[in-house]
């Protein structure tokens, strides 16, 4: 420290704070080109999923007259599908559907899956009631990532019905395991902190220090999970929706239009099923993207 | 230190089995449970008279207790019978019998490519971390990961067979006009082989490529990134620089790094294993393989219960068996343990 060290030049401490933090993730996200072409990524699929479905040149949801199957051309730029509708103009509604499952889902997974990481992780190697939830929580959790995922959601949805609301119901439930197992591993750590114990010395209550004190301090491994979540999110339900156990026909929806253009596939007009899952592509990469990014950022391990 | 322990936990993991598949079976119970509306009325039709519901539903045993329906139920997979499947009127059993070698023979060839390309991938890109195949992989690692499965088996139908006519198009496991190998193992080449069947051997092989070219293209980075990171720490270990500083050649050295880092490339084996269960479907459907995964969608899609349930479970109970698998194959190659 520079006050047992009178000989040293006095140094401004760094300021610690919101601007501070705000320059180390701006001076991080130069440097990075893959975090940014993620972050463009993450902010376009964001804008069209608010402005998507009005900006488009045609109508999503209606066919258009004349000749269905139209090549990609000016007047229709990923060409137009086997009810002649207009494929650019669905591929840009289509986060309007797709982005509002994963981000609702995603949303409770996260919320669902901290509290839980936090009992699990808080009361675990204790005794009585909160050891046993604890216990409980984790062998629950176990259970339900032993079945394949995706023929999990496939079983929720096909027992609820298929539908906008199953659809999010069964990708929640299957990601808060995930986000349970990551905040656990986080509350582990902090929980041996000295400042629990102060926490403790003071006359705060367990479920009080676990909520109040250690969660905050296990939130950074969570958070930087989302981002992943949301993009495997979407990867789900175009996957549900391309087998017609998710998001109904007619809205634009990724994997029900790959759907609708498989058949072309085979007999030769490769624009069909080609942009959506292309568009569908490129936007699943951009959360992963920002989510090696943020993962780094936010690593003390890797911090300067 | 660790060899007891571990036995320990074995044993512990082998005693866990039944009650594990207790709790998944209580899972789908719980499942099934969450269908809308009754399922007497699928039986009985919905303009039936109140007396012939209540005798249905009590023929179903739908009027006991949720937990006595529950032991009936568990009484009644006990005994192999997960009752009729609506759409194909057959015992489910008897469907999935017919169904589970067409998914094997897939999950099994990806499997194989994937260690085969992704193992030595893996190593080289650890020895060699700098140049263009490097590069390559790491483009190949976060593209992979974000395609989706059953797209990227429809643009290689698109291209291969539409555009090149070099593969089979989506018809199944082998060509309508050749007749299957007689069955014996149920997987179509391997049968072939064994019987000599040439023109079928000839046939099922063309007709795998494209769909385990897809599954190995969207799975394999997991194999590749785990061997490529376990290659990593063990180069770096003590007991590798020890064998540097001893002046052991290169080629040893990787030898023994390799040796040690079997252990996290044998356990993501089972993961990808577990993995290509679930990207079966999709992929199944596209190429209209006619096998688990495709019969797993087609309940969904026909609200066939009977049929799902048992999928379900069959795919909680293959998790198992896998990662019991795993377990044992670190006795074989783990010295410590024995």
């Amino acid at each position: 420290m520079s006050s047992d060290n009178p000989s040293l030049p006095a140094t401004p401490l760094p300021r610690v704070g919101q601007q501070t933090a705000w320059r180390d993730f701006l001076s991080f996200t130069r440097q990075r080109g893959g975090f940014q072409l993620g972050l463009a990524i993450v902010a376009l699929s964001l804008g069209l999923a608010v402005f998507g479905p009005h900006i488009g040149p045609y109508p999503t949801e209606t066919a258009l007259p004349g000749m269905p199957l139209q090549p990609p051309s000016w007047r229709h730029w990923m060409g137009t599908d086997v009810s002649n509708m207009d494929i650019f103009s669905r591929v840009i509604a289509a986060p309007r559907i797709d982005l509002t499952i994963a981000l609702v889902s995603t949303a409770i997974a996260f919320a669902g899956g901290v509290a839980l990481g936090v009992i699990s992780g808080f009361f675990g190697g204790g005794r009585g009631v909160p050891k046993l939830l604890s216990e409980g929580i984790m062998r629950a959790a176990d259970i339900i990532q032993a079945f394949p995922v995706f023929i999990f959601a496939l079983a929720l949805v096909g027992f609820r019905g298929p539908g906008t609301e199953n659809v999010i119901a069964a990708l929640a439930f299957l990601n808060i395991p995930y986000f349970l197992r990551i905040t656990r591993g986080a509350v582990l750590q902090v929980r041996e902190r000295p400042f629990v114990e102060a926490q403790r010395c003071a006359g705060n209550s367990e479920w009080r220090i676990a909520f109040v004190h250690v969660m905050p301090n296990a939130l950074t491994p969570p958070l930087a999970n989302i981002s992943p979540t949301i993009g495997f999110s979407i990867l789900l339900t175009s996957g549900l929706s391309f087998v017609g156990a998710g998001v109904p026909v007619p809205t634009p929806e990724w994997g029900s239009m790959i759907a609708i253009g498989a058949p072309n596939m085979m007999t030769g007009q490769w624009w069909t099923a080609l942009f959506p899952g292309l568009v569908l592509g490129i936007v699943i990469l951009g959360y992963a993207l920002v989510g090696d990014g943020l993962k780094e950022f936010l690593d003390p391990v890797n911090k300067r | 230190m660790s060899s007891v322990r571990l036995l320990k936990y074995a044993s512990r993991r082998l005693a866990l089995l039944p009650v594990q598949l207790l709790l998944v079976s209580l899972i789908v119970f719980v499942l099934v449970r969450q269908m809308p509306g009754d399922p007497t009325f699928l039986y009985t039709g919905p303009f039936a008279t109140t007396e012939r519901v209540a005798e249905v539903r009590k023929q179903l045993g739908l009027d006991e207790p949720t937990y006595v329906q529950y032991v009936r139920y568990l009484e009644r997979i006990a005994y192999g019978d997960f009752g009729l499947s609506m759409r194909t009127s057959q015992p489910v059993v008897a469907d999935l019998r017919q169904r589970l070698p067409a998914t094997m023979e897939l999950i099994l060839y990806a499997v194989v490519f994937s260690v085969l390309i992704g193992v030595p991938l893996g190593v080289y890109t650890a020895i060699r971390s700098k140049g263009a195949l490097n590069r390559g992989v790491f483009v190949y690692g976060m593209t992979s990961g974000a395609l989706p499965d059953f797209w990227f088996a429809l643009v290689a139908i698109f291209i291969f067979f539409y555009k090149l006519h070099w593969l089979p198009g989506p018809i199944g496991r082998i060509d309508l006009l050749i007749s299957k190998p007689q069955n014996i193992s149920g997987l179509y080449t391997v049968d072939a082989l064994l019987t000599g069947n040439w023109p079928a051997l000839a046939s099922a092989s063309g007709q795998l490529v494209l769909p385990v070219a897809t599954l190995v293209f969207i799975y394999m980075s997991l194999v590749l990134k785990n061997t490529r990171s376990a290659m990593e720490d063990m180069l770096r270990s003590e007991f590798v620089t020890y064998a540097r500083a001893a002046g052991l050649p290169r080629l040893m050295q990787w030898r023994y790094a390799l040796r040690n880092a079997m252990p996290p490339i044998i356990t993501v084996t089972g993961i990808l294993t577990w993995f290509l269960l679930g990207g079966a479907v999709l992929v199944e459907t596209v190429f209209a393989w006619g096998g688990l995964g495709q019969y797993a969608v087609q309940s969904v899609v026909n609200s066939d219960y009977a049929a799902l349930q048992a999928v379900v479970l069959f795919s909680a109970v293959f998790t198992m068996v896998i990662f019991l698998l795993v377990d044992l194959a670190y006795f074989l190659i783990d010295p410590r343990i024995k």
